[in-house]
């Protein structure tokens, strides 16, 4: 049988990569701030603390700079890879503070929210990172936690562990300029300590499409426990018990153009890294 | 889990009591106080309100609470209303010779079942040392003003 003309067996490369794009966004929930359990999260404060108290003997400092009530943007410097304790512990210390009754979300990865392992993440308050999200949590009123750097800072190397580095990324400051919200920089150290990070890969990301696939930039390359060398990260690991500190900033307006506002956002989130970082006398140990 | 830490303070229940009668008194000689506010209008007395936040282990520990006790040189007590289930009592006594026995008490329970009771028995060492601090301070900021 002759055939007419050519017609592709197995659809083309930008068809299977828009496949798996759409694939990926239909399973990443939609933000349901109701989700969000009070009760969930006073249940769980007691395990969090002791983890956060014994294991990693974490230190948390100035809640007080964060105003009282109403919409706020903390702005945190991002560390651990995909088990990073510094958004646990300091999502404990702020519900500790201001009680669970004070709405609080965090805004997390599309592969976190949506991997069905980790759905209880969203009683605590995570929602997928995205504008609109974003924008929703803001507007009715509650906290909002985000970590600008995302998947770019939280593999960068280890000895890059007390740099602030957000690769450029100043959309937060859009964010809080359009909801009318101050952004109150938190800065932590010791979560990049948890694991020896080696390498973001990002050059692995772009060769296995990663990043258009599922908005993953990098594919990290680590030595961390159970694994030895741990590709990706895809499946977590077990920190090391670094000591975690956490230091909240004062508060800052938006009153300039967004490349000063976010100047003075990095300024202020890497003073604070590196006052902590000069009271550590060891990695790890603190 | 309930935690009491006793002293005997040089000097007469009113002197104790100005001090203890005055909860906005208590940043002056509470150890690991993190956060003392006033949280309604009400002036010091039972339906008083304050935001009280001690640091124990990792992070600030507390809540909202209220006073449900003031008899006036004798008890001060209050309990949680946010956050941990919280009692707090200081007792004043005659000790004789013009000196006073203090009785300061913490009751608290984490949520959580299983590990609010482990997190509870963590804590209460801290807590422990953080009474019986508190009582230390109590002692001689009555005594340096007497």
């Amino acid at each position: 049988m002759a055939l007419g003309g050519y017609r592709p067996v197995m659809p083309d490369l930008a068809g299977v990569l828009e496949w798996a794009r759409s694939q990926v966004a239909s399973r990443v929930p939609k933000a349901d701030l109701d989700q969000r359990d009070p009760d969930y999260i006073r249940d769980q404060l007691p395990r969090t603390w002791l983890l956060a108290s014994l294991y990693f003997r974490a230190d948390v400092a100035h809640l007080d700079r964060i105003p009282a009530e109403g919409p706020v943007l903390l702005v945190g410097n991002h560390s651990g890879g995909n088990v990073p304790p510094d958004t646990f512990v300091f999502t404990l210390a702020f519900c500790s503070y201001f009680g669970v009754e004070r709405p609080f979300y965090q805004l997390a990865h599309n592969l976190v929210v949506s991997a069905p392992p980790l759905g209880w993440l969203r009683k605590f308050g995570t929602v997928a990172a995205n504008h609109e999200n974003a924008r929703t949590a803001l507007q009715s009123g509650a906290a909002l936690l985000v970590y600008p750097g995302g998947d770019y800072e939280v593999f960068r190397p280890s000895w890059e562990r007390n740099k602030v580095d957000f690769g450029g990324r100043m959309g937060y400051v859009r964010l809080a300029r359009e909801a009318g919200v101050p952004i109150v920089p938190v800065a932590s150290v010791g979560g990049q300590e948890t694991a020896l990070f080696l390498n973001r890969g990002q050059w692995l990301a772009k060769l296995l499409f990663a990043d258009k696939l599922l908005r993953l930039k990098s594919i990290p390359i680590s030595l961390a426990l159970p694994w030895g060398l741990n590709i990706s990260d895809l499946a977590g690991h077990i920190p090391l018990p670094a000591k975690i500190a956490i230091e909240v900033q004062d508060p800052i307006d938006v009153d300039g153009d967004d490349q000063a506002v976010h100047d003075k956002v990095t300024a202020s989130l890497q003073a604070g890294v590196d006052r902590l970082a000069a009271r550590r006398r060891f990695p790890v140990l603190g | 889990m309930r935690v009491e830490r006793r002293c005997v303070i040089d000097a007469d229940r009113g002197a104790v009591w100005k001090i203890v009668g005055d909860p906005d008194c208590y940043p002056t000689f509470m150890s690991s106080l993190e956060r003392w506010e006033t949280a309604n209008e009400q002036p010091a007395g039972v339906g008083a309100r304050y935001t009280v936040h001690w640091k124990i282990g990792s992070v600030p520990v507390g809540g909202l609470v209220e006073v449900v006790e003031f008899d006036d040189l004798r008890d001060l007590a209050w309990v949680g209303i946010t956050g941990i289930s919280l009692r707090g009592r200081i007792r004043l006594r005659d000790a004789g010779d013009g000196r006073t026995k203090v009785t300061f008490r913490l009751s608290y329970q984490a949520p959580g079942g299983i590990w609010g009771y482990i997190a509870d028995r963590v804590a209460v060492r801290q807590v422990g040392r953080t009474t019986a601090d508190t009582l230390r301070r109590l002692k001689v900021l009555v005594e340096s003003q007497g």
